[in-house]
């Protein structure tokens, strides 16, 4: 309990730093107020205009008291509507947030589903072909950037074959799960093949290490299984840097997912969250940013506690000895 | 290339034309300068090239973003259809359904799925858009406008009724027919009219071309009719101003109610033949029929939905995958291909095309550009023509002037270089430099788009192969390109306008009066102010002598070579390539029995109400 409250301490200290950033860094544009109420209302506003555009964004109070007020529009969610396309900002994050959800979530999900058994067969069967096979194509795959990919696929499966359209339009997975899966088959593949490539790698490196250990020649002395030693004995204790992999990946998954979700023109939070930088809507990165901080510290947080589980020297504040 | 632009002022264009497919509808009316179409099917025939296209250096500019290719034009008249069977061009009427010689009737319902450049959205209501040609294209089919440019060069009434000057063209009375609604059921009178062309008068573009309006008022003899006046005599007053968007007519109740809640503002209401039904920023535009729109029997089609890609390959693509049924792009590869392909019909829109260019700021305190002899040496080192090759596919005419073939002051040739000549262009920046010590450095903005940026490498590298020290290349997003540009934040800028066939559809982006300072936002983007051009334009919007105003128009293009405002680079062609099953956009018949201008008189728009797909 103890290690999981430090934790979650942790968490908020990062949400806090975060959050503070994102609320007062409209104070360190260049140019200053001038800039930023020339973009907000067009240029050539009235003084009054001018001040009702800086009482807006809090930039006439104190940092401490901007950063409360932001925090207060951000519970409540009283974002406030998009400068340029008067869209509610929250309806825009709000629809953006499943898309890239789903997107890295099945991105993942493929990913770990062909690494796991391909990796812990090619660390039984190290050397064999199927091992050999395996390791060289995910060499490749490693050297494949999703920029690369995402066109290749398209070319192949979207305009030579139809089978999926393009640009993919998001349809809910509960009213159209057909449409729904085709508009994410090529970009979660797209995110996927890395991926794979990265999870199979390392999982197989630490199933040879792990298929060495003493404990699994006992197993085996005792006549466990195949199958039982592969998924029951050994792939739990290999698990620690595929886990740790995932978790860090969601960082990065998050920069690819902008590639992914422009190339296809998927409108999740990567595409909002650029698009709105390019014209200029504050707020919109704003909220964004900061959804996608916390988004990151929550699953790093479950990562952790995560670790506890596959680990319990994690728990007991000796992993490292 | 890209570009886009600002084209608020209505625009141009020309000539009837369109294009069909072996079974078109309609007949055809005066072909005028309209090409016309051969099947890509059968007849893979290449649509003249002269009044097509180009690619531009400048093209990237405002607007979407085709990567590569020319330059566009403007959806005048000019049109060119790849399609199968006869060049046969229709008219549709406003008859009931109209029928090809064949005897083919269009047939109404379905969807229509278009891709476009960009979202170049902004408010909707249309004082306050600032829009490129992808917002037009879109936006047009809620709102109609009050004039529109018809097929003999003039304008006719459209929304409105009636427009009637004066005798000296000072007052202008603008009637409302009866029976019109907005979709939300509010009358069109003559109290809209007035409504919308008050808020007119304080938008950023719509003010600006509504400068000489000093009253809007309603008639009090009738309810129906707005009085407008003008501080001058402006003959072409319906032509410039109310066929494009300032005389877009929204609805007064919506856009009183949009002034209390913003997220109203991105749900137009207007009496357009489509009516709003979902917008989502950068994904989509859907519009469902007006069934009751008076303009009967318009639109065929029961919803049409927008989708931006702004990159044109991956447009191409997306119609190559089935997912759009129709596409617009300026991008000379994919108009190359279109017109090779078997499978894809496309019309080609070539008349009274926009140019794609280099806009310079030229008079911006203390910068190298005040000097005519650096601007025309950014001209002399300029290879115009193997941009047009090597980005856009050979699509393309090189330009020498601000005017293409079609419009009224074209030229062949003028003093403008437009073979590159590197000798002369180092000679005028050394004689500069000899006399401005210290390092010459200029500024060129581009968008984000590909085909933008490698137009600007190319101009990098000749520009300080002919002395400039450094060009520093500024990428800009589509979102704020058009901004900067108002804002006159730049030094050089690529860019795309000025289609149109009347000088005075050009007044406010070269006259004195629409060149503030930098910061204040200007349709005058390279702040011209020379007072000769300013005579030329105001001769020019007083008098409706055809043959002066081409005399006026002829000298305004000389004095552009000779100063070298702009770095001209191709005039522009649009290409609309389509499914099989889509009977592409026609010319169509106006209230007062002229043939409307191909297109939506403007470069890159057409009218969808005009499509119909098998079913």
């Amino acid at each position: 309990m103890r290690y999981v409250l430090r934790r979650f301490a942790q968490l908020v200290l990062v949400v806090v730093v975060v959050t503070f950033l994102a609320a007062v860094a409209l104070r360190f544009l260049p140019g200053g107020n001038d800039v930023i109420v020339a973009i907000r209302s067009g240029g050539g506003v009235t003084p009054e205009q001018y001040q009702a555009v800086v009482e807006e964004l809090g930039l006439d109070k104190p940092i401490l008291s901007q950063y409360f007020s932001w925090m207060g529009d951000f519970l409540s969610g009283d974002w406030g509507t998009t400068w340029t396309t008067n869209q509610s900002i929250s309806t825009e994050v709000k629809r953006a947030l499943p898309i890239s959800t789903y997107l890295m979530v099945y991105g993942q999900f493929v990913a770990l589903a062909f690494a796991v058994p391909v990796a812990v067969w090619s660390a039984y069967r190290q050397n064999s072909r199927f091992d050999r096979v395996a390791t060289t194509s995910a060499f490749g795959m490693l050297s494949l950037p999703n920029y690369i990919v995402a066109p290749v696929l398209m070319a192949l499966f979207s305009v030579q074959r139809k089978w999926v359209p393009f640009p993919s339009t998001y349809h809910s997975l509960w009213d159209d799960p057909v449409a729904h899966f085709k508009a994410f088959v090529l970009p979660a593949a797209t995110i996927a093949i890395p991926l794979y490539a990265g999870y199979m790698r390392l999982l197989r490196a630490d199933m040879i290490g792990t298929l060495q250990s003493d404990f699994i020649t006992t197993a085996r002395a005792k006549g466990v299984g195949t199958r039982r030693l592969l998924f029951g004995h050994a792939l739990r204790p290999s698990l620690f840097s595929l886990v740790t992999s995932a978790a860090v990946n969601i960082g990065s998954l998050m920069g690819g997912v902008v590639i992914v979700e422009a190339f296809f023109l998927l409108n999740g939070m990567g595409r909002l969250t650029v698009e709105s930088i390019f014209r200029h809507e504050y707020p919109t990165v704003q909220y964004s940013v900061v959804i996608l901080a916390l988004i990151y510290v929550g699953i790093n947080f479950v990562v952790d506690l995560a670790y506890a589980w596959i680990d319990p020297r994690v728990r007991a504040g000796r992993a490292l000895g | 290339m890209r570009l886009g632009c600002l084209t608020p002022g209505v625009i141009d264009v020309t000539s009837p034309v369109t294009a069909g497919r072996e079974s078109t509808d309609i007949e055809m009316g005066d072909m005028g300068m309209a090409h016309q179409t051969a099947s890509s099917r059968r007849h893979p025939v290449r649509v003249f090239a002269a009044l097509t296209i180009s690619i531009g250096l400048a093209a990237s500019a405002c607007g979407g973003d085709d990567g590569g290719s020319s330059a566009d034009t403007t959806s005048g008249g000019g049109a060119e259809t790849t399609a199968p069977g006869t060049d046969s061009t229709a008219v549709a009427t406003t008859a009931p359904p109209p029928t090809t010689a064949a005897g083919v009737e269009a047939v109404p319902g379905g969807k229509l799925v278009m891709g476009i450049e960009a979202d170049t959205s902004s408010p909707w209501r249309p004082y306050e858009m600032i829009c490129a040609i992808s917002c037009y294209q879109v936006i047009r089919n809620i709102y109609d406008s009050l004039a529109m440019p018809n097929g003999e060069g003039g304008w006719s009434p459209y929304l409105a009724e009636s427009i009637t000057p004066n005798e000296d063209y000072t007052e202008w009375r603008i009637t409302a027919p009866a029976d019109v609604t907005f979709h939300d059921d509010t009358p069109f009178d003559g109290a809209a009219i007035v409504d919308n062309l008050e808020r007119a008068k304080t938008g950023v573009v719509t003010g600006n071309m509504l400068t000489p309006v000093t009253g809007i008022e309603l008639d009090p003899a009738d309810p129906m009719t707005a009085i407008v006046t003008l501080d001058t005599s402006w003959a072409s007053f319906p032509l410039t101003a109310l066929a494009g968007q300032a005389g877009m007519i929204a609805s007064p109740t919506w856009m009183a109610a949009a002034d209390e809640d913003e997220t109203l503002k991105s749900k137009p209401v207007g009496t357009g033949p489509f009516v709003y039904s979902d917008y989502r920023p950068n994904e989509l535009f859907a519009m469902k029929k007006n069934t009751n729109y008076w303009n009967s029997p318009y639109p065929y089609l029961d919803e049409i939905e927008f989708r931006p890609i702004p990159d044109a390959l991956s447009r191409r693509d997306a119609l190559k995958s089935g997912t759009i049924d129709l596409l617009h792009t300026t991008n000379g590869q994919t108009i190359a291909e279109f017109r090779d392909t078997q499978e894809f019909p496309m019309t080609e829109i070539a008349n009274n095309a926009e140019v794609g260019y280099t806009l310079l700021h030229v008079t911006q305190e203390g910068s190298p550009l005040l000097d005519r002899r650096v601007r025309c040496a950014l001209a002399y080192a300029t290879d115009e023509q193997s941009l047009i090759d090597a980005i856009g596919a050979g699509v393309g005419q090189i330009a020498s002037g601000p005017f293409s073939p079609t419009q009224v002051g074209y030229l062949e040739e003028t003093e403008y270089p437009i073979v590159q000549d590197m000798a002369e262009a180092q000679r005028l920046i050394a004689e500069y430099k000899a006399e401005h010590p210290g390092p010459l450095t200029i500024a060129l903005a581009t968008t984000q788009d590909n085909t933008s940026r490698t137009t600007a490498e190319f101009q990098q590298q000749w520009w300080e192969e002919a002395g400039f020290d450094e060009v520093t290349l500024d990428q800009i997003d589509q979102g704020n390109y058009i901004v900067t540009a108002l804002l006159g934040n730049f030094q050089v800028f690529q860019w795309r306008n000025h289609g149109g066939f009347d000088l005075d559809q050009q007044y406010q982006w070269w006259h004195s009066s629409s060149a503030p300072e930098v910061g204040s936002l200007a349709l005058n983007f390279g702040r011209i102010r020379d007072t000769r051009l300013d005579a030329l334009l105001e001769e020019n919007r007083a008098s409706d002598d055809p043959v002066r105003k081409q005399e006026i128009a002829e000298e305004v293009n000389h004095l552009f070579a000779t100063e070298c405002y702009n770095i001209w680079g191709a005039y522009t062609t649009w290409g609309i390539a389509y499914k099989e099953n889509v009977h592409g956009p026609t010319v169509f018949r106006l209230p007062d029995g002229k043939e409307a201008v191909f297109g939506a008189g403007m470069a890159g728009t057409f009218y969808p109400m005009t499509i119909w797909i098998d079913q």
